[in-house]
């Protein structure tokens, strides 16, 4: 029988991951994924935590909710990183120190 | 405007003229230079002929008595629980300062006139005399020893780059030796003047004061402060008056230069350039001198009185001293320079006599050598300017190609050691006859002192006729052969007009001394009387 | 009508006494400057300039010494300065003294004017000789009338500053200069004596006027030496500064009278022209020593004049030992200079006051003219050298001889001078130095046997003056001309010159004889010079001394100049070893200058560069020292700072720059380090709860 705790344990090693690549990687799609990996982590706890309220399902409505949140935000970082690919020539964050107006 | 204030600060007004003009018209700045000395010499002049004389201008101790006073109140400051501080510009004369005033100007001016030499650097040249010039008029009329501080102090910059930066070939470190050596005095008379402040109060205000009248008189002097005769106050174990006494002496000694304070001035002589050394020997001597009557004895007359001995024996050691040393010289300036240690040990004689006679023949000696070792000084210039030597062995038989020159030496010599009908004769004689008298006049000095000064006399006339012998009769020998005698060509106008005036008055003032001791006189009693009552 | 008083009538005719005085001094002063200004075309006027100046001077004192000789006084003064409470006035004091001197300094010096007017007539400095002559002559009459001591030093001095310039005249000569140097120096010597001897009577007295000094009833007279203490109106004294006074002014009178220890200079100051020569030796230099002497004489005591007497015999006989030998023309005349003031010094110190002054008197006359006369001769001789091109030394009597016959006119003056110097009868000297003689033999009379030695050496010193003298003038004039036997067939043209050279002769040479003086020829007391000066009458003394001394004094002198004739003309004998230490001893000069160079001189100038050598290593080295010091303490001061100071505070420096790069690496703008960062806090801060 799969418990709760099996749903946990996978969500912190995927949280981990997600760190792991986030503050490793020097690839911002990398991190970009990284994130999406932490985020996917933070969503599986709140659909494993959803059996606790099986009333209105409040775990898995706010599941879709951050899903298609994560989706936005995900177009968003990719469009960022394209226009600092664009301007930089590199999505390597610890290269990009330059934030003003040249 | 006082007439004091003028003569002290007239060269200062042309030295910022001569700062402010552009330097492509060098040519007009010894000119400005000559005009500020003669505007000085007037006002001098003008002062002597106004100056007044009599029992009740005496001066020295009594400060209602001073002439063409100007009193003015300069740094006030509020310090609360401490009183006041006030230093105060106050500037006076008395018969003291007058006959070294007149004198101080008119080497000023052949001072001037003997900066035609100097070719390099005019600017900063005749700035920086015109800055000495104010100091040592300063020092001579400054009744506020902060004031006198500040003019002592003054002097010392512009000589220390003249020195060094148009000197000889030695300059730096005869520019450092001088240096160091006043300043070495000064700095300890910088201690003595402010134990001497906070000592003395001024009846009038109750505050302290600086004022060196005030200084003289016990009764100002606060009871149980440090130089207060009352309090025996001690300083290292040693009575702090006498301790005030000999540290204000070595300061002024080393500018007279008594021996054995003496050695920064064959040095700064030799190598300084001829209006330098003239500037040096006939103003700079005499304001230790008159230091030492002014501040030294004035305001320590106890110590004066007890220390007398061992002032005139330092005059007597001076005396003898710098006289062997003089005949011991190949170098002319060197000889001239050693001959001034020597005529200034009379000074000191004939101030440690505390008479009337020995006091008034040492303002008439330090009158007379101003005139004599400026005098001296451009001689020797001239035949330096000349052929760049001054070596005494180098030269021989000039009488027969600079005739006019040789006259002129013969005359500066002649006075130098006493020749009388010139000045100094007046001055030697007179310091040697107080000398002498002291013992049965006040007990001072013993008697064999003034006897053994006379030697000096006898001195003087060898190593001046020995060098007169050497370099100017017999036959013509020069060591540059004859591109030297070519080069040594007799004495231009320029040259005569600076020192036919100088001839001329130590003629004068050896016929007719009352030019001097005339107004000289009611100070000199004024003096002696203090002295005695202390 | 306005009634004149027999005073004010007096004062009048001082007042105008005076006024000539001035006149008289200072004729000679206004030459010396008319002719240092005179263009240079004019030159040859300097001469006349001079000898009117001096002609004029002379008849003016003429008429102030008839005013004043025996009648009376004049003293008039002003104030010259006021020193102190001191005053010190200037004048004019007249009395027998100074106008007798002043009269004689202006008598000998026209003639010597006159004489220099040709003598320096091709000379280059032909004006600069006349304006030093002129300017000697002031000095030394203004030193005659001088009326306090500090105007008689003034031109005491100048005295010797003109005799200086004039000594060394030709200053392209080296002997000359150092002749020149040594009188000035040796003057100098007795200068400081004089000054001393001032300073010492003003310190006691307070008074520098001479005729309060020195008068009958000056103060001098009324101070006494008692138990050690010199008693003055005015203050005591210890009596040894008493002493000293009268020893400085002692060296002043050696100094400028040439009296041992100083006599030295004399004899090297023929240098100068001997025209020079001639005034010096008679009247204007040598004679201030016994003027001054004369002047303060009351000062000294009976030790002190003994002294006095002692040196003056021992230097007349010195003198007079060197010159029997020596060979210069001028050198001896020199030594017969300083052997005659020695008689003069002596009898001042045996109380024969007069006659001391009326010597100097009559001495000035027979040397000024034994000096032209020499000028003469060293003039021809070396008209001889120029003509014929010798090799030979003008003043040297070995190479003259038989030139009476060329130059008659000199000869005759200088035998009337030699007779004068020896002091035979009719001549003015015999008058004057038989007179010291008998003084002094009576002065020895009521002492013990030692005193008798001054008399006997200076009756000694008179027979050898005759044998010098007698030498001196048979070289010179007898026998045959030596340049002549020792290179025949030279050209000689000399001749006694013209009347520049003979009125001068004439003039003196009448003066050195007896009429002048003294009605009688062999009394010396009936001359009116000894009587005008005597100061106190005394009874005359009709003793044996006053027929011994002349007759025996005298007949030796000639028997010595006869066998000095016999020896130098006839050639019979020859009675001096050449090579005999007394002979040495004479030629040598007693050896006087070697001394002097090697006990004085030397050690002098030892010492001065001693004094040196310390200055320059010793207070130098001291000041040197210090200053190492000073450098080296600075040194250890920087290296405290580079290495102490600096270093502290460069080791704060270390560590916050190395804790601030430790913490930089936190701040490096990376997102991921801050991510990180806040991990391990995140972290430690859960681990932290957790343990604690």
């Amino acid at each position: 029988m799969i418990s709760l705790n099996d749903f946990l344990i996978v969500s912190a090693v995927l949280f981990c991951i997600g760190l792991y690549m986030i503050v490793s990687k020097r690839n911002a799609i990398q991190i970009l994924i990284g994130i999406e990996l932490m985020l996917n982590a933070a969503i599986l706890n709140l659909v494993a935590f959803g059996k606790y309220d099986r009333f209105f399902n409040g775990g898995q409505m706010f599941a879709l909710f951050a899903i298609v949140l994560a989706a936005a935000t995900t177009a968003v970082a990719l469009a960022i990183i394209l226009n600092v690919y664009r301007q930089y020539k590199t999505i390597d964050p610890g290269r990009i120190d330059k934030l003003g107006d040249e | 405007m006082n007439i004091l204030t003028l003569l002290i600060f007239t060269p200062i007004l042309f030295g910022v003229i001569v700062a402010v003009l552009p330097s492509a018209w060098r040519g007009s700045f010894k000119y400005i230079t000559l005009l500020a000395t003669l505007v000085q010499l007037g006002l001098s002049v003008w002062i002597y002929c106004n100056f007044k004389t009599g029992a009740g201008f005496g001066g020295v101790n009594h400060e209602s008595q001073f002439q063409f006073v100007q009193k003015l109140p300069w740094i006030d400051l509020d310090l609360g629980t401490m009183g006041k501080m006030q230093i105060d510009y106050f500037v006076g004369i008395d018969g003291l300062s007058i006959a070294l005033l007149v004198m101080t100007s008119l080497i000023l001016v052949i001072a001037a006139l003997a900066s035609w030499e100097i070719k390099s650097n005019l600017k900063g040249f005749f700035v920086l005399f015109l800055i000495l010039d104010m100091a040592v008029i300063g020092v001579f009329c400054s009744l506020d020893f902060f004031l006198f501080y500040i003019f002592y102090e003054l002097m010392l910059l512009p000589l220390y780059f003249l020195i060094g930066m148009w000197g000889g070939a030695r300059r730096e470190y005869a520019a450092i030796k001088f240096f160091l050596y006043t300043l070495f005095g000064s700095v300890f008379m910088l201690l003595v003047m402010v134990g001497l402040y906070l000592s003395v109060k001024d009846p009038a205000t109750g505050n302290h004061t600086f004022n060196m009248v005030q200084m003289m008189n016990p009764a100002n002097y606060e009871p149980g402060s440090v130089f207060s005769a009352l309090s025996h106050q001690t300083i290292f174990g040693f009575p702090a008056r006498a301790v005030g006494f000999v540290v204000l002496f070595i300061a002024f000694a080393i500018k007279v230069p008594v021996v054995p304070l003496h050695t920064w001035l064959p040095d700064a002589h030799v190598e300084a350039p001829t209006p330098v050394s003239i500037i040096l020997a006939g103003i700079l001597l005499k304001v230790g001198g008159y230091g030492i009557i002014r501040v030294c004895i004035s305001i320590f007359p106890d110590i004066a009185s007890a220390d007398a001995y061992w002032l005139g024996l330092l005059g007597v050691i001076s005396i003898l001293y710098g006289a062997m040393n003089a005949l011991a010289q190949k170098d002319l300036k060197r000889m001239i320079a050693y001959s001034s240690v020597s005529h200034m040990g009379f000074v000191l004689l004939g101030i440690a006599s505390q008479t009337a006679e020995g006091i008034s023949g040492a303002v008439m000696q330090m009158v007379s050598h101003g005139f004599l070792s400026t005098m001296l000084f451009f001689l020797a210039g001239v035949v330096y300017n000349r052929v760049h030597d001054r070596g005494i062995g180098h030269f021989r038989g000039l009488a027969s190609i600079m005739p006019q020159y040789a006259a002129f030496v013969m005359i500066a010599f002649f006075a130098s050691l006493g020749l009388p009908g010139f000045s100094a004769f007046i001055g030697e004689a007179f310091s040697l006859m107080g000398a002498f008298k002291s013992h049965s006049v006040n007990g001072l000095l013993p008697y064999w002192m003034a006897v053994c000064g006379s030697v000096g006399i006898l001195l003087g006339a060898a190593y001046f006729l020995w060098t007169l012998q050497r370099m100017f009769f017999g036959q013509v020998n020069l060591k540059g052969g004859s591109v030297w005698q070519t080069a040594l060509t007799d004495l231009n106008f320029h040259e005569k007009i600076t020192l036919v005036p100088l001839a001329l008055l130590v003629l004068v003032l050896g016929l007719m001394p009352s030019l001097v001791f005339d107004k000289v006189n009611d100070s000199v009693l004024a003096l002696v009387q203090f002295l005695q009552f202390k | 009508m306005k009634t004149i008083t027999l005073e004010e009538f007096l004062n009048d005719i001082d007042t105008l006494t005076i006024h000539f005085t001035l006149a008289a001094v200072l004729l000679p002063l206004l030459a010396f400057i008319i002719n240092f200004s005179l263009p240079g075309r004019l030159h040859k006027l300097a001469g006349w300039v001079s000898t009117i100046a001096i002609l004029l001077s002379c008849i003016i004192s003429a008429s102030v010494f008839s005013k004043v000789w025996n009648s009376h006084h004049v003293h008039q003064q002003m104030l010259w300065f006021t020193i102190g409470d001191t005053k010190v006035y200037a004048g004019v004091l007249l009395n027998n003294l100074s106008v007798l001197m002043l009269l004689l300094v202006n008598f000998i010096a026209l003639p010597v004017h006159i004489y220099s007017t040709a003598y320096m007539k091709d000379d280059e400095g032909y004006n600069r000789y006349f304006a030093y002559l002129s300017f000697f002559c002031f000095s030394m009459l203004a030193l005659v009338v001088a009326d306090n001591l500090v105007l008689f030093y003034t031109f005491w001095e100048l005295v010797g500053f003109s005799s200086y310039l004039l000594i060394g005249f030709w200053f392209t000569r080296d002997s000359a200069v150092q002749a020149n140097k040594k009188a000035f120096i040796m003057n100098r010597v007795g200068d400081i004596g004089l000054l001393t001897a001032i300073i010492i009577l003003f310190a006691q007295f307070h008074t520098f006027d001479i005729s309060q000094l020195f008068a009958d009833k000056g103060v001098i007279s009324q101070s006494v030496i008692q138990g050690g203490t010199w008693i003055a109106p005015l203050g005591n004294m210890p009596a040894v500064w008493q002493y000293i006074a009268c020893g400085g002014l002692f060296l002043a009178v050696a100094a400028k009278s040439a009296q041992f220890p100083l006599h030295t200079w004399l004899p090297d100051a023929m240098e100068g022209p001997t025209s020079i020569s001639a005034l010096i030796h008679a009247a204007t230099m040598v004679a201030a020593g016994v003027f001054l002497l004369g002047r303060v004489y009351p000062l000294f005591n009976g030790a002190e004049l003994t002294i006095l007497a002692l040196i003056g015999c021992f230097t007349a006989f010195m003198a007079a030992t060197i010159a029997l030998t020596q060979n210069d023309l001028k050198r001896i005349l020199a030594y017969s200079t300083i052997s005659q003031l020695g008689f003069m010094i002596m009898a001042m110190g045996i109380g024969a006051y007069a006659s001391s002054l009326f010597h100097l008197a009559t001495h000035a006359f027979f040397k000024c003219l034994l000096f032209l006369v020499a000028g003469i001769v060293i003039h021809q001789m070396a008209h001889i050298k120029k003509d014929n091109s010798l090799d030979i030394d003008p003043q040297n009597i070995l190479t003259m001889g038989g030139l009476r016959k060329k130059l008659p006119l000199t000869f005759i003056a200088a035998i009337i001078g030699g007779l004068a110097l020896v002091g035979l009868p009719l001549t003015s000297g015999y008058l004057s130095k038989d007179g010291i003689l008998i003084q002094a033999f009576e002065w020895s009379d009521g002492k013990s046997g030692f005193y008798k030695i001054i008399p006997i050496t200076a009756v000694l010193t008179t027979w050898l003056t005759a044998f010098y003298v007698a030498r001196l003038i048979l070289k010179v004039f007898f026998g045959e001309l030596k340049v002549l036997s020792d290179h025949p067939g030279i050209q000689i043209h000399i001749g006694d010159g013209g009347w520049r050279y003979k009125l001068p002769l004439i003039l003196l040479a009448v003066c050195c004889l007896f009429p002048l003086f003294s009605v009688s020829p062999l009394l010396y007391e009936q001359a009116w010079l000894f009587q005008g000066l005597t100061l106190t009458i005394r009874a005359v003394h009709a003793n044996i001394y006053h027929t011994l001394i002349p007759v025996s004094v005298n007949i030796l002198s000639v028997l010595v100049i006869y066998g000095a004739y016999m020896m130098y003309v006839k050639r019979k004998g020859n009675i001096f070893l050449q090579s005999g230490f007394l002979y040495r001893l004479s030629a040598g000069e007693w050896y006087f200058d070697r001394i002097y160079n090697s006990v004085i001189v030397k050690p002098i100038l030892f010492l001065s560069t001693a004094a040196f050598w310390i200055d320059r290593t010793i207070i130098d080295g001291f000041i040197n020292a210090l200053a190492d010091i000073g450098i080296k303490i600075a040194k250890l001061c920087a290296w405290i700072d580079h290495h102490i100071i600096d270093g502290f505070l460069n080791l704060l420096v270390v560590i916050v720059e190395a804790v601030g790069n430790f913490a930089r690496r936190f701040q490096g703008g990376k997102v991921q380090y801050y991510l990180f960062s806040m991990l391990v806090i995140v972290l430690l801060l859960f681990i932290l709860k957790t343990v604690f």
